[in-house]
């Protein structure tokens, strides 16, 4: 499960970040590393870009970065 | 940094004490930096590229404090400019302390430069900013324990208020001074990355001049990271490149083995590892009821999904309104002043070139530079306080999805809205764009837009000749430039960056207020620049435009002008000593004034200019212009406005009677009853003129911005050759079918 499957509002942990390249660099720097967890706030009208919280600030991504970071669902965001 | 230096004179035995200030976006680097500096401030470039550097300095304590304001970033990885920058500037110019300006309502992303510092082996104090914001969101951060977990000193900031000032200051005066250390402590990251660590400092420390000139425990972990930019200046520079790069290479793999992931991964991985663990020790959050989270209050609406799109056009027109409702009225009052001006020299200076060249030329060009001045300072008002506030972020954010259809980013969207008024602030506005391509490509498609200078040319010419639908054939063409510039846009995003992405990753800061402070900072900063640097070119490029359309003089005919004209004013002098006589002098002064027109006119055709509209008529032949088209075209490149103005000479009715109504025939009229224009040649002329070379302020702007020529050159090419293509066929397929003949 991908990122992008996520629903809104809905909880995530990081599996893996498949991307490549400087997207991968990206993502990496801005706290997307294995482990890390976070909520999806919400998506544009088109559906695309989402917004999400992760370590504590809020970041957004286009569906197709999102669909890189492998996840699994949580329950809860727990500090 | 150097050559800065030389321009202060400073007593040599005063020491300078040089602070690099450094910081993700959004920390709240430059309020800290203003509220360090004061006003002292000198604004350039960093060399070779376009990257704003600011400096300031300051007597604090007998001693001279050098500040240098890094570009914000969040990394230090060699993937855009600004990282780049910030790099080579701690590398080469190594300042004596290293600022870390972090956010400290977001912690543990803002360490992650920190650490990266660290690497590089500098001394380094962490500024932790904006520290009240933290304490209203229950975040307590132990700044001592912090300090001994990660080896260096770190002082409670609030740059807005510049509490904390006098502690940084201090403390960055003891790392100076040698009296804390903090430097190069080492982080661990991990037994394992430990041990090849130094394997590859080992074989750094063959080369003991490379040694010297960078921080080998830095190189060691770039090469681990694979970093391209570190891996040149290996490959360049360290006598054992080879074997270096070999052992990279070696590592590199045995990390991936071991820990299943790439080494680049792997190193950051631990970075924050090593973060989080600091973090659980020193961050203390209130227990208890959750707090309100203003920003995603006010989210929940500006970024609701149908409200957001409306509050975003709001805002829009807002901001695009009071820009050109306030400024144009401006603008038009520095324009009489320099017209003022110009009819004063005229009066009191005596005719001739030097005459000419002043009014025309200087003060035409001066002029020119002005008249964009309070549009440029306005817009900018309005976009720091959005930028400041935190929105800007949103609205790229509302406006990505249709924007990424054209290959464009949701920030492309207000550069090319702005470019609707005016391409120059449009142009300028582009730096919102952190990723250079989304930029380049952004401020190439930008001068498509109908303008405020091509309005009242197209205005007029469709009232002209469309006069039942003037109003559509305006408004046609305006959403045409908007259509092309979307076209194009993804015609260039396939051919030049073909198969390029960049990334999206965004981050939406919390919403702030503005400090008056820093929006008048930023508002001066960016309007100023453009006059300094692109009033120089602007005011070049008119004086040779002058200088093309005015020379050479045809001065075979003036004394025929002179002899006529004499003849009419003995005439006028008897005339006047006659009883009611007034239509009579009015027919006499008629005939002076379409005298002097006709010279004009004459001059016109004959100087540099006219010549070449005569020779490359055949080339615009197809497109249905005539000479007369091509000369005003090319007048227009000085300023779209001017082809008006330029049209009124050439059609032998003097510039400044294009618009008068009275008794004299407008070129309006002019061109309606000329049977040698019709409804065809001039919509083909009036998309010519929606689209051709970008004027040269707005060329002048966009050097200055990409820092190179080759960019307006490109744009006035494609322009052209576009505007050409588009232009020949509207006229030609129109011939065919037997339209608007």
């Amino acid at each position: 499960m991908t990122l992008s499957d996520i629903k809104d509002r809905g909880y995530f942990r990081i599996v893996a970040v498949r991307a490549t390249g400087e997207i991968r660099r990206r993502l990496i720097d801005m706290g997307f590393i294995k482990g890390a967890e976070g909520q999806v706030l919400r998506e544009a009208l088109l559906k695309d870009p989402i917004e999400l919280r992760l370590k504590g600030y809020r970041i957004s991504l286009r569906r197709a970065e999102a669909a890189m970071i492998q996840v699994e669902e949580v329950n809860e965001r727990h500090h | 940094m150097r050559a800065f230096g030389n321009k202060i004179k400073i007593k040599e035995d005063v020491k300078t004490i040089r602070i690099a200030l450094a910081g993700n976006p959004n920390s709240g680097k430059t309020s800290l930096f203003n509220a360090l500096t004061g006003q002292v401030q000198h604004v350039g470039n960093y060399p070779g590229v376009t990257v704003e550097k600011k400096i300031g300095r300051i007597r604090y304590k007998g001693k001279i404090l050098e500040f240098v304001d890094l570009p914000g970033t969040y990394s230090l990885t060699a993937f855009s400019i600004e990282e780049i920058v910030t790099r080579d500037y701690v590398l080469q110019e190594k300042p004596d302390v290293v600022i870390d300006v972090i956010d400290s309502t977001n912690l543990e992303r803002n360490l992650y430069l920190c650490l990266q510092f660290q690497e590089l082996g500098v001394p380094v104090i962490g500024a932790l900013n904006m520290t009240d914001e933290a304490e209203n969101l229950g975040i307590h951060i132990d700044e001592k324990q912090l300090g001994r977990i990660l080896g260096i000193p770190f002082v409670k900031t609030i740059g807005t208020r510049g509490s904390g000032k006098e502690m940084l200051l201090d403390t960055a005066l003891q790392v100076a001074e040698g009296e804390i250390i903090s430097t190069a402590r080492h982080l661990n990251y991990g037994l394992e990355l430990e041990s090849q660590h130094y394997r590859l400092i080992d074989v750094l420390k063959t080369d003991p001049e490379f040694g010297k000139k960078y921080a080998l425990h830095w190189m060691a972990i770039k090469l681990m990271e694979n970093d391209r930019e570190a891996l040149k200046k290996i490959a360049s520079e360290h006598s054992n490149a080879d074997l270096v790069l070999q052992q990279g290479e070696i590592v590199r793999s045995w990390i991936e083995k071991h820990f299943g992931e790439d080494s680049e991964v792997v190193v950051c991985e631990q970075r924050y590892a090593y973060i989080h663990g600091a973090c659980r020790e020193v961050v203390k959050h209130d227990s208890g009821s959750e707090r309100i989270d203003f920003t995603e209050m006010v989210d929940k609406v500006v970024l609701n999904r149908y409200l957001g799109l409306i509050i975003f056009f709001g805002i829009m027109f807002l901001i695009y309104h009071l820009t050109f409702n306030l400024g144009n009225p401006l603008s038009d009052g520095i324009d009489r002043f320099f017209v003022w001006l110009q009819d004063v020299l005229v009066t009191f200076l005596p005719a001739g070139i030097f005459r000419d060249f002043l009014v025309e030329g200087i003060i035409g060009g001066v002029g020119g530079v002005l008249v964009f001045f309070p549009i440029v300072l306005l817009l900018f008002l309005g976009l720091s306080f959005l930028e400041d506030t935190g929105y800007m972020a949103r609205a790229a954010f509302v406006m990505d999805k249709f924007m990424h259809l054209f290959g464009l980013h949701g920030r492309s969207f207000i550069p090319m809205m702005v470019s609707t008024g005016c391409a120059v602030p449009g142009i300028m506005s582009a730096r919102t764009l952190v990723n250079p391509k989304d930029r380049v490509l952004t401020i190439f498609i930008s001068p498509l837009m109908m303008c405020g200078a091509k309005t009242p040319v197209i205005a007029m010419l469709a009232a002209a000749f469309f006069p039942e639908h003037a109003g559509t054939v305006f408004w046609s063409l305006w959403f045409f430039g908007w259509l092309l510039a979307l076209s194009i846009a993804k015609l260039f995003r396939h051919v030049i960056y073909r198969g390029e992405v960049s990334p999206f990753v965004m981050e939406l800061p919390p919403y702030r207020m503005p400090t008056i402070r820093g929006v008048i900072t930023h508002v001066w900063e960016k309007s100023w620049a453009y006059v300094k640097k692109a009033g120089t070119f602007i005011l070049a490029a008119s004086v040779i435009i002058w200088f093309v359309l005015s020379f050479p003089k045809p001065h075979h005919i003036y004394e025929q002008h002179e002899q006529a004209q004499q003849q009419l004013d003995s005439q006028l002098q008897s005339v006047a000593a006659e009883e009611n006589s007034e239509l009579l002098i009015q027919n006499i002064q008629d005939k002076k004034d379409s005298l002097d027109a006709a010279l004009a006119e004459r001059e016109l055709k004959y100087g540099m200019g006219g010549r070449f509209g005569q020779f490359i008529e055949p080339v615009f032949r197809t497109c249905g212009f005539d000479w007369r088209m091509d000369i005003a075209l090319f007048a227009g490149i000085a300023a779209k406005e001017v082809i008006i103005s330029t049209m009124g000479i050439v059609y032998g009715i003097g510039e400044t009677n294009v618009e008068r109504e009275n008794g004299n025939i407008t070129l309006k009229e002019k061109l309606e009853n000329d049977p040698r224009y019709n409804p065809r040649k001039i919509l083909a002329f009036m998309i010519f003129v929606l689209i051709y070379v970008p004027c040269m302020a707005t060329l002048a702007v966009v050097k200055k911005e990409l820092g190179s020529w080759k960019y307006p050159l490109f744009m006035a090419g494609y322009t052209l050759v576009l505007a050409w293509i588009l232009a020949a066929s509207v006229y030609q397929i129109s011939r065919v079918l037997g339209i608007g003949g």
